[in-house]
């Protein structure tokens, strides 16, 4: 019982933890350009509380919303066809290996060219940040799926196309949703970067301008804010995930005796 | 009628080496047979049963049923694995639903053959159970009960009860010799045990160590309905197990003196 609460109480002392560490740091080093973790926390609320600001953060993830879904819808089928095909995958392949170590933020002034600095460039950007991992674990799941599952459905009827769906699909599940879950992370880096290199709205925005204006608790504030929200979203994915693959979780249902 | 026709398997393994499974195998199984291959172990039983199935296609031969040639799976032959191969993000009742669904059968009626079915290989109470959550033996009824639920013509037994106890086993023989006498299935049948083949078969097909051939054919006559209790006394029944015994004696000494 006592462990149980202690776990649950474990994140927040945590939190609380690396604040009292932020907080005696600032005060050793005393420089202007490192506020006080009272006073970065004092410009949370206010950040929160302009109407301008919080039009912004919305902007932002609107972005990023569109952008993770189109993604998905993008790299779940491609990399489980690369999974189950050998040509699929040795045509795409090649293509990944390029992409997958260039910073997609690093495209941002190419793509910006082709597409202005609209709302467009920013999501094109975190599409292939989320993309990449995605396509990977699909691509993984996928070549894993035990053949003699497909072969139990080919005997029922199912044909190639349905296979793909009803089989490789959910039995590649709990690998797809990892990938996810790294894509979703990415897709928050990517998003304030975008916006770093794209100034015009924004939570990236709001930050870069206040550290250009020196307004350094705001740029702290605003760290607070994405870190909270790179939480949150984790969370309700991690959330999402383990109600979604409940079958595969090791021993979901074993009581933990030694606890 | 499934006619195996002069059939060879090789198998080139991730090495690049030509690795012959099956060497030029002929047998004719008549419709509603019930047909046990013996043999052992990697002398190619599995696979022969895959070719039947369709899902792997022979490199030599051709494999027919009802006189055409098996080009790939169908709900005709219905195959109960070795691995088993349960859908793991399905329940018992999800698995044992998803081929009468798949041929479609209406949700209710389905789930009330499903749920006769799970109870006859012994799982009532296990409907909501995920596979991860079954024991071996258990996993393996599911598996029989989820090709069963079909209605396959021909059934592609691979060991199907490997994992039961003495018990359960022979509940399930007796099991499957009712299905098999009232919906007069053809049933080719890959077991380890002489007494099971005997007591199940009409024939019985003994194959020798890799690369796998047939070694002999032997009719099981014995008459029908066929009582555990009375065969086990019955001189004859007696007389074809020690023969077969015998006779995959014979096959492993082979083995072991090349
Ligand atoms: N996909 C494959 N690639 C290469 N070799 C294979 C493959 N499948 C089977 N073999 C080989 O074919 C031979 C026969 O295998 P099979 O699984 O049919 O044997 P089996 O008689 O069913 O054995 P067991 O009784 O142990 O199940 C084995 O020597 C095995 O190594
Ligand atoms: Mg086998």
């Amino acid at each position: 019982m006592m462990a149980r609460a202690l776990s649950h109480l474990a994140p927040l002392l945590a939190c609380l933890g690396l604040l009292a560490i932020w907080q005696a740091g600032s005060l050793m080093l005393n420089t202007e350009s490192f506020p006080t973790a009272i006073e970065a926390v004092r410009a949370v609320p206010l950040i929160l509380g302009d109407r301008e600001s919080v039009i912004n953060i919305l902007d932002s993830l609107r972005r990023m919303a569109i952008a993770f879904a189109a993604a998905l819808l993008f790299a779940v089928p491609l990399g489980l066809m690369m999974g189950r095909s050998r040509l699929v995958a040795s045509f795409f392949n090649p293509l990944l290996m390029i992409t997958y170590p260039v910073p997609k933020a690093a495209l941002m002034p190419i793509i910006m060219l082709w597409l202005g600095v609209g709302d467009l460039a920013k999501m094109l950007v975190i599409f292939l940040g989320v993309s990449l991992p995605v396509i990977y674990h699909s691509f993984q799941g996928a070549r894993a799926v035990e053949e003699k599952m497909l072969w139990s459905g080919a005997a029922m009827g199912l044909s190639a196309p349905q296979r793909m769906i009803r089989i490789v699909l959910p039995a590649a599940l709990p690998e797809i949703l990892t990938g996810c879950r790294t894509g979703l992370v990415l897709a928050l880096i990517t998003m304030v970067t975008s916006e770093m290199i794209a100034r015009q709205s924004g939570a990236g925005n709001i930050l870069f301008n206040s550290l250009d204006m020196g307004q350094y608790d705001t740029v702290y504030a605003m760290i607070i804010i994405i870190g909270a929200m790179g939480i949150g979203l984790d969370a309700a994915f991690e959330k999402l995930r383990s109600r979604l693959v409940r079958w595969s979780e090791p021993g979901f249902d074993i009581p933990l005796s030694f606890a | 009628m499934i006619e195996i026709d002069h059939v060879s398997q090789t198998f080139r393994t991730s090495g690049r080496q030509a690795h012959l499974a099956l060497s030029d195998i002929s047998l004719t199984i008549e419709d509603g047979a019930f047909v046990s291959i013996l043999g052992p172990s990697g002398c190619g039983k599995s696979t022969l049963l895959y070719i039947v199935g369709g899902f792997v296609s022979p490199t030599e031969g051709q494999a027919r049923v009802k006189g055409r040639a098996i080009t790939g799976p169908g709900p005709d032959r219905g195959p109960v694995f070795q691995e088993f191969a349960l859908f793991p993000w399905k329940t018992v009742l999800g698995n044992v639903m998803y081929g009468p669904r798949q041929q479609g059968v209406k949700a209710a009626e389905a789930e009330a053959q499903s749920r006769r079915l799970i109870e006859m290989v012994g799982l009532k109470g296990f409907e909501n159970f995920y596979p991860k959550e079954l024991s071996g033996g258990m996993k393996q009824r599911v598996a029989l009960a989820r090709t069963l639920a079909y209605h396959p013509a021909v059934l592609l037994m691979d060991e199907p009860f490997g994992a039961l106890d003495a018990h359960t086993r022979t509940r399930l023989q007796n099991d499957l010799l009712n299905i098999w006498e009232r919906d007069r299935k053809t049933v080719l049948f890959v077991t380890h045990s002489v007494d099971e083949a005997v007591f199940l078969s009409d024939k019985v097909v003994v194959m020798t160590r890799a690369p796998g051939r047939i070694k002999e054919i032997i009719d099981i006559e014995l008459p029908r309905p066929r009582r555990r209790a009375e065969l086990l006394l019955d001189p004859r029944y007696q007389k074809y197990v020690v023969e077969i015994e015998r006779m995959i004696d014979d096959t492993s000494e082979d083995g072991l003196r090349p």
